[in-house]
């Protein structure tokens, strides 16, 4: 680190002053360093890392009963495909009166099952066989008996089953969706 | 063989490891070092949370001040990354003067480290330039003006102003192509040239080591690691408590209400360009760019050109006087004018009441996003809120002569009856004591048409045969105006047949008058949502006044709002003025 041609003095061969050069002093004093020196990255790492952390607090668990069409106009026994309207949320947006999914309702005297349109699989959307004797995926082939049950294909689990209940003559479910690929049912928010 | 052979053998890790752990401070390590080591590790802080930050931005006029919003208010700690982002960006610039103060004071600039200093000089402009970039993106009222008024300021520069201006704006109007010019800026560009900046002081500095004022100092000699490097680590550690002292103190970083381009916003710049803004002020028309640009750019020549002037061969302070003197001036000038900009604007009373509006949009901001915004974005949903659209369209229609509570006039110009308390016992027993108070129809066409009840005349002649009116008539009087506000019944009430008697040889009651030339309003319903919203509407239509009262004849008269505003935004204000009748005062 000499100037040559600097402004300044030349420097005398400097000497090390044996205070300064105490082994345990510099070792423990590098120790402190490193451990300060990752605190002050814990500062920082710690609430970045929740910040990333995606919030599973988002209406997951939560009812969210959605008005799917009237009892009188669907058929007995005959499956239905009924769009789910409501607002959408997505980050920081509501977006009202979106269409959020499809669900296949079974209508059955007063009451009415309801499934997840989404296969369990990859999550494409399932539809009627053309016999409509049972539920097929257009995508790999899974399909589904009317009730909901796995038959054949690569899907890990049934249809996913949903809430339903009838109230002043319309039909409302409680729509939610599931991780997919997986046996488990898991809701996600 | 090892790995870390193995490794050594392809990286060289080790020699450059050794390299590190085996720097020296010439001289020996000092606390007046650390403040660069501190600036560089502050703006990493910054630039880890900027990054953060980037996870959940959305940069677009509908979208920014809710992702804003939605990150301080929603995500996990994302106050604490906004508030360390924003307050991480001032401790830099804090440091910057520090560093450089200790810089110029030292004499540090001097032959051979011209270069390094001046690669400071750039980057403390970069940091500038950061920050500058960095406030609008919120797109929030105070970062949206400020936006503003700097492209203003950089359109005034001469000969490239104007393009500089269109490159920045991307447009006219500061807008979504704004805001993604203003984001590349801030988030790839300037991150590109001042780490590359940044880089190659650093490596300057390293080449010549620390300037030594005197060569005994050289005597010492301190490895880097741990002994500077403890000094660096130990003012680092109390900028960023000052940081998240800062943070926790703010609950993050403040938002002000979405960016209203419409709006009447008190702007004022960040702390660190108080300066600035204080030293514009005596400056005006043509000579303005005298503030904003000669001045600024004299400054920062100046101190550019330290190096070329600063070569005595002795580098003791007292030698270096006269330069070191007109530094110190320009630093105690810029922290005078920032004091004094400070001390007028708390003494303003008018711009308190302005910064209390803002803050109270902002609230109601805040507590509308926690419901999600709409796609039309953050100012859409402001506009369509009833509480704010109200408040809004008095001030916009009704305030430049009604006064309503905090919505007034400016000072004395009201020319309108006050609607504080409209509909109320106490306004209609003010407007019977004394009609032409200037708060009533003082400053009106009505001025001297209606006698008080309780004051004489001013005529001699009729004082002589005025008696006041007796308490209890009075209060039936009042009584009956309060209950109409109302809506309640009155029929046959005492307060009604004092009316008829004693009022509607000007009044109208049921449209029926002594006097059809009289221009006095009709009483029936006065003060109710029926009755204002009539008058809102028309004021002229017989409803609430005779066409006559708003002849535009008539100085001052109220204009019909039926063709000025959508029925809509009419039932908001009705709804607002009606409101004023049951406030408790």
């Amino acid at each position: 680190m000499q100037n040559p041609g600097g402004d300044e003095a030349p420097r005398p061969e400097p000497t090390i002053e044996p205070s300064r050069s105490n082994p345990d002093r510099r070792t423990a004093l590098r120790a402190l360093v490193t451990l300060g020196g990752c605190a002050y990255a814990g500062v920082i790492a710690v609430p970045g890392a929740q910040f990333l952390a995606p919030s599973a607090e988002d209406g997951q668990g939560k009812a969210r009963w959605i008005r799917v069409g009237r009892l009188e106009d669907l058929p007995q026994g005959e499956p239905r495909r009924l769009a789910v309207v409501g607002d959408e949320r997505d980050a920081f947006n509501v977006t009202k009166d979106q269409q959020l999914g499809a669900i296949w309702v079974v209508r059955e005297g007063e009451k009415v099952r309801a499934m997840s349109a989404v296969c369990p699989h990859l999550g494409c959307s399932i539809d009627i066989g053309a016999d409509k004797k049972s539920f097929s995926c257009p995508c790999h082939t899974s399909r589904f008996s009317l009730a909901g049950a796995a038959e054949s294909g690569p899907s890990p689990r049934a249809m996913d089953p949903l809430d339903v209940r009838v109230t002043e003559g319309f039909v409302e479910v409680d729509f939610k969706r599931f991780r997919l690929g997986i046996a488990e049912r898991m809701e996600v928010g | 063989m090892k790995l870390g052979d193995w490794l050594d053998e392809r990286t060289g890790h080790r020699a450059w490891a050794r390299s590190i752990a085996e720097a020296t401070v010439p001289g020996g390590a000092r606390f007046a070092y650390a403040w660069g080591a501190a600036l560089g590790v502050t703006l990493l802080v910054t630039a880890v949370t900027g990054v953060l930050l980037m996870t959940a931005y959305a940069p677009s006029s509908t979208t920014a001040w809710a992702s804003v919003a939605h990150i301080q208010n929603k995500l996990p700690a994302g106050w604490f990354v906004r508030g360390l982002h924003q307050f991480g960006a001032q401790a830099s610039i804090v440091l910057v003067v520090i560093h450089l103060a200790y810089t110029i004071v030292r004499g540090a600039y001097r032959r051979p480290r011209e270069v390094t200093y001046w690669v400071g000089l750039a980057l403390a402009g970069l940091v500038l330039a950061w920050a500058v970039t960095g406030n609008p993106l919120r797109w929030d009222q105070r970062g949206y003006w400020a936006l503003r008024v700097e492209t203003g300021i950089i359109g005034t520069v001469p000969l490239v102003g104007p393009k500089l201006q269109d490159l920045l704006l991307g447009g006219g109007e500061p807008g979504s192509a704004t805001l993604t010019r203003l984001y590349t800026i801030h988030v790839f560009v300037l991150p590109l040239i001042v780490g590359a900046l940044a880089w190659w002081h650093l490596r300057l500095s390293r080449k010549h080591g620390p300037a030594l004022a005197t060569p005994a100092d050289a005597v010492k000699i301190d490895r880097w690691f741990p002994s500077q490097v403890a000094r660096d680590l130990l003012v680092s550690v109390v900028v960023l408590g000052v940081i998240v002292a800062l943070t926790y103190r703010g609950h993050g970083a403040p938002l002000d209400a979405p960016a209203d381009p419409t709006s009447d916003y008190p702007a004022r710049p960040e702390w660190y360009f108080l300066a600035l803004y204080e030293l514009r002020k005596p400056f005006h028309g043509a000579l303005e760019p005298i503030a904003t640009v000669v001045i600024p750019g004299l400054v920062f020549a100046f101190l550019a050109a330290l190096p070329l002037l600063d070569k005595k061969a002795d580098r003791g302070v007292p030698r270096r006087l006269t330069l070191l003197l007109p530094v110190g001036l320009i630093g105690l000038g810029a922290a005078a004018l920032t004091l004094k900009s400070i001390r007028l604007d708390t003494a303003d009373a008018d711009l308190g009441k302005a910064v209390a509006k803002a803050e109270a949009r902002a609230e109601r901001a805040t507590v509308l996003a926690k419901d999600g915004v709409p796609p039309e974005g953050a100012l859409a949903m402001m506009r369509n809120d009833p509480m704010s659209r109200r408040v809004a369209l008095f001030e916009q229609h009704c305030a430049s002569c009604h006064r309503m509570g905090e919505l007034a006039p400016a000072d004395g110009k009201d020319t309108a009856p006050e609607l504080t308390g409209f509909g109320s016992a106490a306004w209609a027993k003010r407007v019977l004591e004394e009609p032409d108070h200037d708060r009533m129809f003082g400053k009106t066409s009505f001025k001297g048409m209606m006698p008080s009840v309780t004051k004489p005349p001013e005529d001699p002649e009729a004082a002589k045969v005025f008696t006041p009116m007796a308490a209890a008539d009075m209060a039936a009087i009042v009584g009956f105006l309060e209950a109409e506000a109302r809506g309640e019944k009155t029929a046959g009430t005492q307060g009604e047949k004092l009316v008829r008697q004693r009022c509607t040889s000007c009044h109208r009651l049921d449209g029926k008058t002594d006097d059809e030339e009289s221009l006095a309003p009709e009483l029936r319903g006065w003060g109710s949502n029926a009755w204002i919203q009539a008058q809102i509407d028309d004021p002229g239509s017989g409803k609430t006044y005779p066409a006559g009262a708003m002849d535009p004849k008539l100085e001052g008269h109220m204009p019909a709002f039926k063709d000025k505003l959508p029925e809509a935004d009419r039932k908001l204000l009705t709804a607002f003025v009606a409101e004023e009748r049951s406030k408790k005062r």
